[in-house]
């Protein structure tokens, strides 16, 4: 009994924190969805609203097209990472020439601020002074100009989130590789397994932690991309860009509409956390059943 | 807090199925709002997600 008056005693502290960080901007959030407020509407004083805020949001074209944008950029950035980034930790786990260099280039985009890797790409993707815009018309005759084509732009978002965030992937993978059981691999290859099927039932299985925790992480990232996007394209071609992040600091801010925000703010927490949840139980198994 | 097996396709304890009603709840009240509210208003969406929480939560 005293041991446990003394865990929590230690651990108060954190919960306080946590609590104050975490669950008082929250709930603040949670209550203003719940407002009209609008500070630059006639009335500018917070009213309550019901569920108005909500009401409108589920008719809001360019939310529910921010929201498929978003969806859509989560899914193409989040398989090629995974798909990459296995392979290139695979690759770095063999005793390849000059494998501690190419780790160490590899592992450079993550230290850079997402807003300057934004500023990188714009630089390099401005026609007429980046190389990308030259290259592309030069070797394959294509008319490179993000403002102008909205698939360039997003195949450009979703190439540049690959770029900066894969190396995580790879080092989560890296650590995930490294700490896995000799015996399994080496009896696997003895019995003849190719390597498909020690991949397929070793490797994956061994490896879901990891992946799950890696996934989680990148998901989450993914689905509240702002900083990079904003300095690559703004948003733009019109709204081709414009994922929810962006959506949502264009009406809390420059519209001021604090209670409309909040709402979007909200249902963008409830569908990643039922994403996040959906895929845990996919990838733990709670549907086996006991009997 | 104790799991136990009931008609959900999931092994879930009580916290799982209170998640769960509450994320069905949002669910239907959006989809209501969306597509139903005009032929039925939202408190008849709101009963309906109670009585499914409800059996969610005691038979889940």
């Amino acid at each position: 009994m005293r041991n446990t008056t003394t865990g929590w005693l230690l651990i108060a502290p954190t919960l306080f924190i946590l609590f104050i960080t975490g669950m008082v901007p929250f709930l603040y959030v949670l209550a203003v969805g719940f407002l009209d407020w609008n500070t630059f509407a006639a009335n500018p004083e917070p009213r309550f609203a019901g569920v108005d805020n909500f009401r409108r949001l589920v008719f809001d074209a360019a939310f529910l097209k921010s929201l498929w944008l978003t969806f859509k950029f989560t899914l193409f950035v989040l398989a090629s990472q995974l798909i990459i980034g296995f392979f290139l930790a695979k690759m770095l786990m063999r005793n390849v020439p000059l494998k501690g260099l190419f780790r160490t280039v590899h592992t450079l985009p993550l230290m850079i601020a997402p807003i300057a890797v934004g500023a990188t790409w714009r630089l390099m993707t401005v026609p007429g002074l980046g190389p990308i815009p030259h290259w592309m018309q030069q070797w394959f005759d294509i008319s490179y100009v993000l403002s102008r084509f909205p698939d360039q732009a997003f195949a450009t978002v979703v190439i540049m989130d690959i770029w900066h965030w894969t190396p995580l992937v790879t080092l989560t993978l890296m650590a995930g590789l490294s700490n896995l059981p000799e015996e399994p691999l080496e009896q696997a290859r003895i019995d003849g397994a190719g390597e498909w099927r020690i991949f397929w039932d070793i490797t994956l299985p061994f490896l879901k932690p990891v992946l799950l925790t890696t996934i989680f992480i990148r998901l989450m990232d993914a689905l509240r991309t702002v900083d990079e996007v904003w300095m690559l394209t703004g948003g733009g071609p019109g709204a081709e860009t414009r994922f929810i992040g962006l959506h949502i600091w264009r009406v809390v801010f420059p519209k001021t509409d604090y209670g409309y925000g909040a709402a979007m703010s909200l249902i963008t927490l409830y569908l990643t956390i039922v994403m996040c949840w959906l895929l845990y139980v996919a990838m733990t198994g709670m549907k086996e059943k006991s009997r | 807090m104790a799991e136990r097996n009931g008609f959900l396709p999931i092994r879930t304890n009580t916290f799982d199925r209170v998640f769960i009603s509450v994320v069905l709840f949002i669910a239907i009240s959006l989809f209501w709002m969306r597509f139903l509210e005009p032929h039925a208003p939202l408190w008849v969406s709101t009963l309906l997600s109670a009585i499914l929480g409800q059996w969610i939560i005691r038979k889940g």
